[in-house]
């Protein structure tokens, strides 16, 4: 029984995170509709930059984990202003293919800097003696991850829902010529939207980077797996995303845990999510909390 | 009125047969027929080492591919980022096969047309089945769910002990007429194999858009509910569609095994895919020709990036791997530029070009 309960406690560990993976591609979604590919590099490069002021320059991990989420702020929202910018109003497929190739442009650069080709680890700075209770255990780094994502999902959450600029964003969403006729900078709030979600995806590379090591490939992944959660979850929704994130952390890591050694199986944890997304299209077409759009000829 | 077939001096269709013609006049009839020929004719006058020729084949391979990505997204208006698990589809039809029979079977030597057209419609079948989604399914969605059928094929060959775990499987050298194809006509072979299907699918794809089985699925695209009332089933239209366009990557992944005598798993991952829909979209979305152009530009592209690198990789060996850095570096410029400066592609400055010639000396 306590493997079932360690196998929950850690797919609600990796859940969180996939779910503050996601959050970030759901804000972008959210105000500009925009499909964006390229959420698993800016993640990958938060966590690099988190690295690189950490360990090369010497900056204490905390402070550097800041200054790596304002960093990516300010990079995501070039991003948008000399990439996304121009293409507001073409249609969706070159918007998509725009940030596939934004995505392969960032990889190149990726590329060239040694994390690329190589893997790192974070210094550790937390006690090295997991935290052990019923027979579950669960290292301090993973501990500090989860609750930080979920401060971050919380502080998000009060964002869209109270913040004037997060309700400006909102009503972006919902019609962009009544929002642009009472007074909002339409473009100023996708500038945003991308800026903000540049910074929830430095918070994520920084706490995948300190739990998994840097490692250009697992943080990729990191960026595919996004996808599951956030289709299941419903595109625009953060509550979902949460839901969706979690929910599919724990079929991993059951699936890995149980399915996998078993009839010949291997890896299933890399497909079960894709499987399970397909058949909620099927049933939900647009997610568990998705909201269902109306058209009009 | 007794029209002259050598020049056209203006728009006088008088109706709708004449302007669905394919070739306006007799001299594009004649442009054609000789670039055919051309295509046909000069690997027997020029000297082709082996691997300039195997470029050539993967071009126009691509090509085929992209045909069937083009009808998808261009004309559909789908968008699939798991073009290359359908072209993997066709290929490991091949592989399994060849698992089952072994490489050097009489079916897989001897019945080799058949065997590629059997490809393409297990891609055809296995395209339609991934398109079901589409029945409810709009957009974004959509894209996802093409995007999981890819993680699931990859998984699928990567995890199975039947494909041997993503290795190469190897499939024997055909027979045709004068015997076995050797290792010096191999590629010279393929060649002309894979010049006759660009042509033949060519001219499907071409006359499938004057008919109105193709003239549903731009009715589809450009507003489903218009082309609902107008009396066309838009999920059935797309789930068509979708075997289309498996179809085609089903004949080009059949000839892509041939060509490289294997199936390895490594042809057909989501980076492939993703190259795939860079060539529909810089040779030109919602064009025939954009899907020559844009196989031809991006796989030349590839292939300059990697005598570039290797150069600046001589000079510059403190900058991580450059090799590696600067293909998809270029990959992404090329594709990004592409969409904010000219969206509609190469065959937009074929267009241009064409149009400059036709009504020259004339500026318009």
């Amino acid at each position: 029984m306590s493997y079932f309960f360690q196998l929950v406690t850690s797919g609600i560990v990796v859940g969180s995170i996939y779910a503050l993976s996601a959050l970030g591609f759901v804000l972008i979604y959210k105000s500009s509709r925009v499909l964006n590919i390229a959420h698993g590099q800016i993640i990958a490069s938060g966590a690099f930059i988190t690295y690189a002021l950490t360990v090369w320059m010497g900056i204490h991990i905390a402070v550097s984990f800041i200054l790596s989420m304002i960093i990516t702020f300010f990079l995501a929202m070039s991003v948008e202003r000399v990439f996304l910018r121009r293409l507001i109003g073409e249609p969706i497929i070159s918007v998509i293919m725009v940030t596939i190739g934004l995505m392969s442009i960032i990889d190149g650069i990726i590329y060239m800097t040694p994390f690329g080709s190589e893997n790192f680890s974070f210094p550790e700075f937390l006690p090295k003696v997991p935290i052990s209770f019923w027979g579950i255990s669960i290292s301090w780094t993973q501990m500090v991850g989860v609750v930080i994502t979920f401060i971050m999902i919380g502080a998000f959450t009060w964002f869209f829902k109270a913040s004037t600029v997060g309700i400006s964003m909102r009503a972006v969403s919902d019609d962009q010529f009544a929002s642009m006729s009472i007074g909002i900078s339409v473009p100023k709030v996708f500038g945003l939207a991308w800026a903000t979600a540049g910074l929830s995806a430095a918070a994520a590379g920084g706490i995948i980077g300190n739990i998994t090591g840097l490692n250009f490939d697992v943080l990729h992944s990191f960026g595919i797996i996004v996808f599951p959660v956030v289709i299941v979850g419903g595109l625009d929704s953060i509550f979902g995303a949460v839901v969706a994130g979690i929910i599919m952390g724990l079929i991993q890591q059951f699936a890995s845990g149980y399915l996998d050694g078993k009839w010949g199986l291997n890896g299933t944890a890399d497909v079960l999510p894709y499987i399970i997304l397909l058949i909620i299209l099927l049933i939900k077409p647009h997610g568990l909390f998705g909201i269902h759009e109306i058209e009009r000829v | 009125m007794a029209e002259n077939r050598w020049l056209a001096t203006g728009n006088f269709f008088t109706s709708y047969r004449a302007e669905q013609r394919i070739f306006l006049t007799n001299i594009d009839r004649l442009v054609f027929t000789c670039f055919l020929l051309l295509l046909f004719v000069w690997p027997l006058v020029f000297e082709v080492s082996n691997k300039y020729m195997l470029v050539i084949d993967t071009i126009l391979i691509a090509i085929v591919a992209v045909y069937g990505l083009n009808l998808l997204t261009g004309f559909a208006g789908l968008i699939s980022i798991g073009h290359a698990a359908f072209v993997g589809v066709g290929a490991y039809t091949l592989a399994t096969f060849a698992r089952i029979l072994g490489s050097d079977h009489v079916l897989l030597t001897h019945y080799w047309p058949l065997m590629i057209l059997l490809a393409g419609g297990v891609g055809a079948v296995i395209g339609a089945i991934v398109g079901l989604p589409s029945l409810r399914l709009k957009h974004l969605y959509l894209v996802i769910a093409t995007l999981s059928f890819q993680m699931i094929f990859q998984w699928t060959i990567n995890f199975s002990r039947f494909y041997d775990q993503g290795q190469t499987i190897a499939i024997g050298r055909v027979f045709w007429f004068a015997g076995k194809v050797t290792r010096k006509q191999h590629y010279f072979f393929w060649y002309y194999v894979i010049l006759l299907v660009v042509v033949v699918l060519g001219f499907a794809v071409r006359n499938l858009l004057r008919s109105k089985h193709g003239r549903c699925l731009v009715a589809v695209r450009d507003n489903d509910r218009a082309a609902d009332a107008m009396g066309i089933h838009p999920g059935f239209t797309k789930v068509y569609a979708f075997a289309l366009s498996g179809f085609f990557a089903g004949v080009a992944g059949a000839l892509h095994a041939y060509l490289w005598r294997g199936v390895g798993f490594e042809s057909f991952t989501l980076h492939h895919s993703i190259s795939y829909l860079a060539m529909a979209i810089v040779g030109g979305l919602g064009t025939l020709v954009g899907s020559f152009f844009g196989p031809v530009a991006i796989l030349m592209l590839e292939l300059q990036v990697e005598n570039i690198a290797e150069f600046v990789g001589h000079y510059f060996t403190a900058i991580g791997d450059v090799a590696t850095a600067f293909r998809p570096l270029s990959f992404g410029l090329v594709i990004v530029l592409f969409l904010m400066f000219e969206p509609r592609g190469i065959a937009n400055w074929w267009r241009i070009t064409r149009t400059y010639f036709k009504l020259w000396p004339f500026r318009y």
